[in-house]
């Protein structure tokens, strides 16, 4: 009798005790969803803001591409009866267990004698572009421009995310992130367009999610690719610096680390608008 | 015959001392002896700040953690110390406002030296902590480590409530990262103690 009663109190202890960490356990759910991020390449976008020689704005460009192992055994025997029920291809990395989130930071500083910025048709601003490729196409807005450029008409450059051009005043610094959502609607722009027939101008233009023009021919069932390749293009008409970092939430354990994994490395077609072809 | 009585008086009686009373003990209240020993746990709030390379770009943050114990001694213990927090990135750079969780798991032991309803201790231990993000890395700041050994201590007050099992204080800690070579942390928090 005595051993029962000696046994139940210590099942409370035990109780109560689990009880007190419950919520610390709770708490450290958030280890299941960390995000790893990557320094934007050197040397850093800068730009002096002079035009070039055409008269057109300074634009310098770099990227990186994210390094992905490929997949174990079991995993490719997933992948390969996931293609089967789905009858086209599954990518390897999905746009539903890579999240992609880029946060950028552009400061603008006058060069030596510089005046002040009074001139209201000429204000200091600058526009970021991202364009990228996924395990099957690689999207380039210089080879875009390239298409419709009309004769001496200024490049137009359409990236797959275009980040809405900011005012800066002189020595300011200003900060943004283009988020994980648009990103994946850049990722189901590409795969429309590069595997999809999607017109290259309908989708990049338009969000789909108001308007879904293009993306007809895109099946109901599709696995998105993510981006495994990030270019990051800057123009701007002062002397102002670009640096950024991305932000990678791998669900699965997708992304190389030092183990003895190989790197999955793909050849992306790149994308070529049917005017080129 | 009155001298032979006089005499016998002062010879033979015994001496007269007065009585003296003291007055009764003070009751030890409450008797410290009486207080709950043995396993004991703790769930703590606090804040975790960094110093050092690691300070000009984590802001303090948030901190909650439990520890479960076992007085071996009443001025003994060991116990397992659980905390995590969190911080969100400051400093010029694109990842400020970025949020950084860190997790520490130690195993600690505990000296206590109590006067009454209120003791002092100090602690200290050796572990684990784990960042969730390379976010120290991105920026430049520390190597590309995430979990590394920790190890500190630190001390505190303790003040037990009239009921047997619980008790409430405040501590705090001074913490060192193996891995995070130029950066420590400080750790400050309030505790509610029961003891079983």
């Amino acid at each position: 009798m005595q051993g029962c009663q000696t046994g139940n109190k210590v099942g409370r202890q035990v109780a109560l005790a689990l009880s007190l960490l419950t919520p610390l356990a709770l708490g450290c759910q958030g280890m299941n969803n960390t995000p790893i991020y990557f320094a934007s390449p050197e040397p850093i976008l800068t730009v002096t803001g002079m035009n070039d020689a055409m008269g057109n704005p300074p634009r310098i460009e770099n990227g990186m591409t994210l390094q992905f192992r490929n997949p174990t055994d079991a995993e490719k025997k997933a992948l390969d009866m996931q293609t089967a029920a789905l009858g086209f291809a599954a990518p390897w990395i999905q746009r539903d267990h890579v999240h992609i989130e880029l946060t950028y930071q552009v400061t603008y500083t006058p060069l030596p004698g510089q005046g002040p910025d009074d001139d209201p048709n000429d204000i200091p601003q600058f526009t970021i572009g991202i364009d990228g490729a996924n395990e099957y196409t690689k999207y380039n807005s210089n080879i875009v421009a390239m298409t419709l450029a009309q004769g001496k008409d200024a490049p137009q450059y359409i990236p797959l995310i275009p980040v809405t051009p900011q005012t800066l005043a002189q020595g300011q610094t200003v900060s943004g992130t283009v988020r994980e959502d648009d990103f994946n609607e850049a990722e189901l722009d590409l795969d429309a367009m590069g595997r999809w027939m999607a017109p290259f101008n309908a989708v990049l233009i338009n969000n789909s999610q108001v308007n879904p023009i293009g993306l007809s021919m895109v099946p109901a069932n599709v696995v998105i690719p993510a981006l495994i390749e990030i270019d990051v293009s800057f123009t701007a008409n002062r002397n102002m610096t670009c640096t950024y970092d991305i932000r990678v939430r791998d669900d699965n354990g997708q992304l190389l680390h030092d183990t003895t994994n190989t790197l999955f490395s793909p050849t992306p077609t790149l994308f070529v608008p049917p005017a080129m072809m | 015959m009155a001298a032979l009585v006089t005499s016998w008086l002062v010879a033979g009686a015994s001496a007269a001392r007065a009585q003296v009373t003291a007055e009764p003990s003070a009751v030890v209240f409450p008797d410290p002896a009486k207080f709950a020993h043995g396993l004991y746990t703790e769930g703590e709030v606090g804040a975790v700040a960094f110093f050092g390379k690691a300070g000009n770009d984590v802001s303090p943050g948030f901190a909650i953690g439990a520890r479960v114990g076992y007085d071996l001694f009443r001025w003994l213990a060991l116990q397992l110390h659980f905390v995590g927090s969190t911080h969100q990135l400051t400093g010029d750079n694109p990842l400020n406002g970025q949020l950084l969780q860190t997790y520490q798991a130690l195993v600690e032991g505990k000296l206590t030296y109590r006067f009454g309803q209120t003791s002092i201790f100090g602690e200290g231990g050796i572990g684990v902590e784990r960042l969730s993000t390379n976010a120290l890395y991105a920026l430049g700041v520390e190597p590309k480590y995430r979990v590394g050994f920790v190890a500190g201590g630190g001390g505190g007050l303790d003040y037990h409530s009239l009921s047997r099992h619980f008790s409430v204080g405040v501590r705090g800690g001074f913490f060192v990262m193996a891995e995070l070579t130029s950066s420590q942390e400080l750790m400050a928090t309030t505790y509610l103690r029961y003891t079983f």
